[in-house]
């Protein structure tokens, strides 16, 4: 009986809440509103917010269309959907604060190596379509995630040291750990040490999504859409609603390097309120998915939209420069105050 | 002592490759019974090995065989013995395993060349070179072994001697090969010099108190020796021109086989004959020319156009993560050193065979003129992504399970030694594996995507005999990744532990209590082998919820009618355009973006580096002649100085 109720629990996990369903609402939601704001912010009228919701039923509607020059109809179909999956996934050992729908599965590490799936996936499908745009495409998105590797390796080494140190094992990649740290000294983004750490994980967010100015990968206006030239219909829709996905992703995984002491916060507002017991476990779940969804989207405004609406593409060298001069500095010198203990 | 029937299975092992040589020469015009020599013997080499992991794996057993029973006698060894410890035996399972692979593949991969009995003659010497050199006891019959295996390589480096460049690499092969084992050659007679012996128990009893200026002269010689057979910075030139010419069953071996037994070499020399490791500016030199080797070879293979010669430089690259690994000198870092080992055979071997089967089908490894392939190949591209994969480090494959750990075990060192040099090891490290991944990225849209060339309408899929060896790689990439837990375990831990047990490795060989009066109380004990992990990593379940996801996914997409079409693509090109390629509206032609062209942004901002290294590797025999001698010399002048 047990084994079937858990089994029922963690299917709920992944396909509800924190996993697809939940994905898929925040995901979208999180991209109508920064559309809205970059509107906003260039004095635009911009689409309603729950244009993204539209557009992906709409692509859903219309027809697949596979290249006569496709090199693997199956790659190019499927790599959309592992995308999709492996994000999915992904954003399930992303700690809400201090719930985690699947704890000790997978370090900061390995979210590492896991977010370079979606991306796989991405640059895959598009070479299998045979475009030469999506050629250029790949070639950009690779020089892109190089790019932004850098400094998220050495953000998270940063992570780990500061609070293995406090930790007394020196050293740790595990996301409970993490947690527990801030939950205890309050978020790590009070540490000073580790300010620039963060203003360089706020800069990683756009490029890992490949939003502007970072998006010489998919360039519209120049190599149409790159990875994604030949895609139409369904396969469309699952792309936008992965790219929308991963912006839920790579903020909330700020929240939850950086911004994790809320979580204690949370807490103790809900036993202010009186709560107990399994009640109070869920209440503070549900808070906890609210607030980090809020702190997603004012996120999500600060460095996605804002960039968006005030910036122009970077060419794709400049990308490389970039991440591996101004916001890799940053990082390091996270890395190098936690190294002496700061 | 009791002589138990597999204390005799070491030597079998050995035989059994160089017996199918001899008789492959004898028999070897009979076309069936040449395959079925060669097969037996890699087939009977691997099971002698696999009944050995009980007894010396799980047990701890270490087998101490002396030829003709000629145990030391008066306190000094003198006849051949073979010393079987769980560190052998891993790094001769490898061997076995990878060989027995190659004969697979090479069956149908050979049959259009001439001379296949030599080909096969050859393939078993070096096997059983390889297999000699890890299972041996004693320095010299390493040396001989050495002889053999550089030999058999460089004569199978060109043995397509038509093929443009093979003699070349051939001869620099020769060359720069032949002043490494000259190198060991040096060192064991300098070693036997001082020390009355060439057994390497009792040599590892006696250096290590003894050390003078000859001692570590000839540690000098030796550790360049085996660096050159690891093809390490800066000897990694060689690697790329052989491994371009070889054929690729051949390359199987020469960079999961032949660069191994550099490894084992090195880690020989330095835990057990010298037991310097515990010195910090030993672990330096290691883990320098470690990191050194993993970045200098990964940008040399992003530089590079040929399937093969790119394949060559990650190989270079992968050994560099697993001599920086094991020159932690921590129970973790080689552990995971050993497991990336194994993982680079059998990922580097499933890459080589994926590109052989690319060049048995199209006549080209050539980047720039290949695409497309997949839509003619499919297994051979799914095999090659599995492969491609695991070289990256993409979950859940095994070279992500081995890096990780390697990442932690570097981190680990850097927290514990408090030095900051270790953590830029670990950035490295980090940073080699995006670049590697990008390098298989290049290697997929040019060669199996993007768009398929004219002259390769026509192309076939490989015969099943190379789809099936290469599946055999395949399966035990994923195996290994899947259950990192159980390869830590039963392999790479037992070895680990080998290393760090000198005094057990003595005594087995020269009676209980050598060690201990010889070296004194300065003899190195047994270490637990325990570490505890920084991170975690479950990779079965991370991949059941993958599985459950993509599955619901699917099924939703598939009940949406996700690749719906209004109607099914006519045969011939539709006149509408609606199937064509987007190209803005021109008329469709071939267009392939590949090669050279990609990842230019990198490219451009390195161009100071790359145009820096295109010069240094001018691929003149003299030069690497040169580095050869400049690094004997600086190492030499190293050791003089921290020892």
């Amino acid at each position: 009986m047990s084994i079937v109720l858990s089994a029922v629990q963690y299917l709920g996990y992944v396909l509800i809440f924190p996993g697809f369903l939940f994905c898929f609402l925040a995901g979208l939601l999180l991209c109508g509103i920064d559309r809205k704001m970059v509107a906003k912010m260039q004095k635009r009228v911009g689409p309603p917010v729950l244009q993204p919701f539209y557009d992906f039923f709409k692509l859903c509607g219309k027809e697949t269309i596979v290249p006569a020059a496709a090199s693997s109809k199956t790659v190019f179909l499927m790599a959309p959907l592992v995308g999709l999956a492996a994000l999915v996934v992904l954003q399930l050992f992303i700690p809400i604060f201090q719930f985690t729908a699947f704890s000790g599965m997978a370090d900061i590490i390995v979210i590492l190596y896991l977010l370079l799936i979606p991306a796989l996936a991405t640059i895959l499908g598009g070479a299998a379509s045979g475009s030469p745009y999506a050629g250029v495409g790949l070639s950009r998105e690779m020089v892109t995630i190089i790019s932004c590797e850098l400094p998220l390796v050495l953000i998270l080494l940063a992570v780990g040291k500061v609070v293995g140190s406090a930790s007394g094992t020196g050293l740790t990649f595990s996301f409970s750990a993490i947690m527990a740290y801030q939950a205890e000294h309050g978020s790590l983004i009070l540490k000073a040490s580790m300010i620039p750490a963060a203003v360089a994980m706020l800069m990683v967010i756009p490029g890992e999504t490949g939003n502007h100015p970072f998006d010489a990968a998919e360039a519209e206006t120049e190599i149409c859409e790159g990875l994604l030239a030949e895609y139409s219909g369904p396969p469309l829709g699952v792309y936008k609603l992965s790219h929308a996905i991963k912006m839920l992703t790579l903020t909330s995984l700020f929240v939850a390097l950086f911004l994790g002491g809320i979580g204690s916060g949370i807490e103790k507002l809900v036993l202010l309120c009186g709560l107990s017991g399994a009640a109070a476990g869920a209440v503070t779940v549900i808070l906890g998915a609210i607030v980090l969804f809020l702190l997603c989207v004012v996120l999500t405004v600060v460095c996605i939209s804002f960039a968006h609406a005030v910036t122009a593409r970077l060419k794709i060298e400049q990308i490389f420069k970039f991440y591996w001069t101004a916001v890799s500095g940053l990082a390091l010198i996270s890395l190098v105050l936690a190294w002496y203990g700061l | 002592m009791s002589t138990a029937l597999y204390q005799h299975f070491p030597i079998f092992a050995i035989m059994a490759l160089f017996l199918g040589a001899f008789l492959i020469v004898l028999f070897g015009n009979i076309k069936p019974l040449r395959h079925a020599i060669a097969l037996l013997a890699v087939t009977a080499s691997l099971g002698f090995l696999i009944a050995l992991v009980k007894p010396v794996m799980l047990n701890g057993e270490i087998i101490a065989y002396w030829m003709g029973a000629r145990a030391p006698a008066g306190g000094y060894a003198i006849g051949i013995a073979l010393e079987v410890d769980a560190l052998s035996l891993f790094f001769g399972l490898l061997i076995a395993t990878a060989v027995f692979v190659s004969c697979v593949y090479s069956i149908q991969y050979m049959r259009h060349d001439d001379n296949v009995s030599q080909y096969y003659t050859l393939f078993l010497m070096l096997a059983g070179g390889v297999m000699g050199l890890v299972l041996s006891g004693d320095l010299f019959n390493m040396f001989i072994m050495v002889e053999i295996l550089t030999f058999a390589a460089v004569a199978l480096t060109a043995f397509r001697n038509t093929v443009n460049g093979a003699l070349e690499a051939a001869f620099k092969y020769l060359v720069v090969g032949c002043m490494g084992s000259t190198c060991i050659l040096a060192g064991t007679i300098m070693l036997y010099a001082q020390a009355h012996t060439l057994n390497f128990a009792q040599l590892s009893a006696f250096i290590p108190g003894n050390m003078n200026t000859a001692t570590v002269v000839a540690f000098a010689l030796l550790y360049i020796g085996f660096s050159t057979k690891a093809f390490i910075v800066p000897f990694h030139p060689l690697a790329a021109d052989a491994h371009g010419a070889a054929p690729a069953s051949i390359s199987v071996l020469i960079s999961g086989v032949l660069t191994k037994s550099g490894i084992y070499g090195i880690i020989r020399l330095s835990y057990f004959l010298f037991q310097t490791m515990e010195l910090g500016t030993m672990q330096f030199l290691l883990v320098f020319m470690g990191s050194v080797s993993m970045f200098v070879c990964v940008t040399m293979a992003l530089a590079q156009h040929d399937f093969k010669r790119l394949l060559a430089f990650h190989s270079i690259s992968q050994i560099g993560y697993v001599l920086t690994a094991v020159g932690l000198c921590t129970a973790m870092g080689i552990s995971s050193g050993l497991y990336h080992a194994m993982n680079h055979t059998l990922f580097k071997g499933l890459l080589f065979l994926a590109a052989g089967a690319v060049l048995h089908e199209t006549g080209t490894t050539d980047l720039g003129k290949l695409g497309g392939l997949s839509k003619k190949m499919p297994w051979t591209t799914a095999l090659f992504l599995v492969g491609a994969f695991s070289i990256s480090g993409i979950p859940p494959f095994n070279g992500f399970a081995s890096k990780w750990m390697v990442y932690q075990s570097i981190y680990q060192k850097a927290v514990e030694s408090g030095n900051i040099g270790f953590l830029f090891v670990t950035i490295i490290a980090l940073v080699t594996s995006v670049l590697t991944l990008a390098s298989f990225v290049k290697v997929s849209q040019s060669v199996f995507f993007g768009q398929l060339p004219k002259e390769y309408e026509n192309v076939k899929e490989v015969p099943w005999g190379m789809r099936l060896a290469m599946g055999l790689f395949a399966v035990l990439c994923i195996v290994t990744g899947l259950f990192p837990n159980a390869v830590t375990t039963y392999l790479t831990q037992p070895a680990a532990a080998a290393v760090f047990n000198v005094a057990n490795y003595i005594n087995a060989m020269m009676g209980s209590g050598y060690a201990e009066s010889v070296m004194g109380a300065a003899a190195p004990a047994a270490q637990a082998v325990t570490f505890v992990e920084v991170g975690v990593w479950q990779p079965v379940s991370w991949l059941l919820i993958l599985i459950i996801a993509l599955l619901a996914i699917t099924i939703v997409a598939i009940a949406g009618q996700y690749d719906r079409v209004s109607e099914k693509a006519p045969a011939p090109a539709p006149v509408d355009g609606k199937y064509d390629l987007f190209f803005g509206g021109e008329q469709s032609v071939y267009s392939q973006v590949g090669g050279e062209d990609l990842f230019w942004g990198f490219k451009h901002n390195w161009r100071g580096y790359f145009s820096f290294m295109h010069e240094l590797h001018s691929g003149i025999v003299n030069d690497y002649a040169l580095w050869a001698v400049v690094a004997l010399a600086l190492t030499t002048l190293y050791m003089l100085i921290v020892f």
